[in-house]
């Protein structure tokens, strides 16, 4: 079944769409990520423009993170406070990143910036995260190693603007989860993700969150950042295509209810190796479009610069 | 099936009326098609037009169709440090967007060189400026770069088979519209030549068109930018709101 694409102006079957934002859905649901990292690669693998690909993307990762949002939010899993400051310094950052995603459109850059974050922020965080679980599922079979220790005192902790966030017990300075809002604000805009894989990560070691308001607040940041770049990428560039953020809503809602089932009986460190090896099988084949000889060297576009 | 054999009748009726007609005025073109307006709707993967009509005496027929003009830009891959990068670039000035051509056997058959190459017949001879820098040949490398990657996208295309003559008189031809074919007024021109001279010429114009659903999205985002942008997040807003509601119930 054959669907006309008003923004894309392609045609993509509506029940491949439908399979795709399921199949994602599922990953996400069972890892408990936002899968913006796995949907906008895969869209771009099946034609769909990569600047269309990443303005859908941050719209349908909207949809994705609001009833999760709002779940942590009855369970009181959000610290509002940690997730104000981060969402100011989201909105800076996707601001900036917008302006600087229609900039690289104009030169014609815009493809092969996306693809190098795509390597870059996948190569680190997947390898980062194969290794770590690895680590742990070791340590888990050999009780008797000695444990880290939890917390790290750097010149992070050293910085001005020192603010008391009671939910997440922590007295730090506010520049700290202003300046990672910022960075993941600029991810979301460019690559069409929600951040969380960068984010929660950052929250974790960087600002020593306790895990439990970890999620929550992070998807609470996400809903408002990706609604910025949602926005913005609409008024800037025309870039974001309803019809196709809709098929993909549909079937990820539905694949991310059966996936958390099934990610409940997996074992944590078991479920992270996988995960982080799904994140490099995709870098790999981002990687794979920028050093493989293109069958033709010329594209074209509209207008452009004189 | 319905549209194909009211496309089909009506055909049939122009070409009996032509056949009944008495002699026009001399060396005169009668051309239609079989709709005047490609309609781009849900269910689009691309559409054919049948052009029709029928000359006074017999000639060689050659069709173009040209597309909407627009400055496209043409850009160049190159290999720095083993990574493949948008490098040089020419920007064509009032390109077609679309441009087809059809005869009857092959175009150096039917005029001299110079003729195609004053009427603009065949893509290899569209007039395309720049006033992108660069020597001569570079220039040229990059308008056959051009030409070739819109034969591959199938918006440029010849066909020296599709132009059929039947009986001398009447002629039929096919304008293929893929997918990807972009909205715009088109100009639909039929030449008729005799012994390699252009006797007679018939322009119609045709315009591609997004309607229904998909034209008012498509305009809604270009008119009214921040508005869609708005929607844009109420509606998934309210899509993931409605689906946690859902689950937590089931």
């Amino acid at each position: 079944m054959q669907i006309y694409l008003p923004i894309a102006e392609m045609s993509l079957n509506a029940l491949m769409l439908l399979g795709l934002g399921g199949m994602v859905g599922f990953l996400s649901g069972m890892f408990g990520v936002g899968g913006g990292f796995l949907m906008t690669p895969l869209l771009i693998f099946i034609g769909v423009p990569p600047a269309v690909a990443v303005g859908t993307e941050a719209n349908q990762v909207v949809a994705a993170s609001v009833s999760g949002a709002l779940a942590h939010w009855r369970r009181g899993n959000v610290d509002f406070r940690m997730g104000i400051v981060l969402m100011i310094g989201g909105f800076i950052g996707s601001t900036l990143g917008v302006s600087l995603f229609t900039f690289l459109r104009g030169i014609g850059q815009i493809d092969f910036v996306i693809a190098v974050s795509y390597v870059l922020f996948l190569g680190i965080v997947g390898a980062l995260m194969v290794v770590e679980s690895v680590r742990a599922w070791f340590r888990s079979r050999n009780p008797s190693a000695p444990r880290r220790k939890l917390h790290y005192h750097t010149w992070l902790h050293g910085l001005p603007f020192k603010m008391r966030f009671r939910r997440s017990k922590l007295y730090i300075s506010a520049l700290l989860p202003l300046g990672i809002g910022v960075f993941v604000g600029i991810l979301a805009a460019i690559m069409g993700v929600g951040g969380g894989f960068v984010m929660v990560p950052a929250m974790i070691y960087l600002l020593g969150m306790p895990t439990s308001v970890v999620v929550g607040t992070s998807l609470f940041q996400i809903v408002f950042v990706t609604a910025n770049v949602t926005f913005l990428q609409s008024v800037n560039n025309q870039t974001v295509d309803i019809v196709l953020a809709m098929l993909l809503v549909v079937g990820s809602v539905f694949g991310a209810q059966i996936g958390a089932r099934v990610g409940s009986r997996l074992r944590g460190e078991e479920v992270r190796i996988a995960l982080g090896l799904i994140v490099l099988a995709v870098c790999a084949r981002v990687a794979w479009t920028l050093v493989v000889t293109p069958d033709n060297l010329y594209s074209l576009g509209i207008g452009g610069t004189h | 099936m319905f549209p194909v054999k009211r496309r089909f009748a009506r055909c049939c009726a122009i070409f009996g009326a032509l056949f009944l007609a008495a002699p026009a005025a001399a060396q005169s073109i009668v051309v239609d098609l079989s709709t005047r307006e490609v309609a781009i709707s849900t269910g689009f993967t691309g559409a054919e037009l049948l052009l029709f009509g029928a000359t006074e005496g017999s000639g060689d027929i050659v069709v173009t169709v040209e597309g909407p003009r627009r400055d496209e830009i043409i850009r160049r891959k190159e290999r720095v440090a083993g990574i493949w990068v948008n490098g040089a670039s020419v920007t064509f000035e009032k390109a077609p967007a679309y441009y087809r051509t059809a005869a009857s056997k092959p175009l150096d058959e039917i005029a001299a060189p110079a003729i195609l190459e004053k009427l603009q017949i065949g893509s290899d001879r569209i007039d395309l400026f720049t006033r992108t820098a660069g020597d001569a040949a570079s220039v040229l490398t990059f308008r056959e770069a051009f030409i070739r990657t819109k034969k591959r996208q199938a918006l440029y295309s010849e066909d020296m088979s599709d132009l059929k003559i039947i009986r001398g008189r009447l002629f039929r031809s096919t304008i293929p519209f893929p997918v990807n074919v972009p909205i715009g007024t088109y100009q639909v021109t039929v030449h008729l030549f005799k012994n390699g001279q252009l006797v007679s010429s018939e322009k119609t114009p045709l315009t591609v068109q997004k309607v229904g659903l998909e034209a008012k999205i498509y305009d809604f985002a270009h008119d009214h930018a921040a508005w869609y942008g708005a929607i844009a997040i109420a509606i998934a807003l309210m899509a993931g709101w409605f689906a946690g509601v859902i689950f937590r119930r089931a």
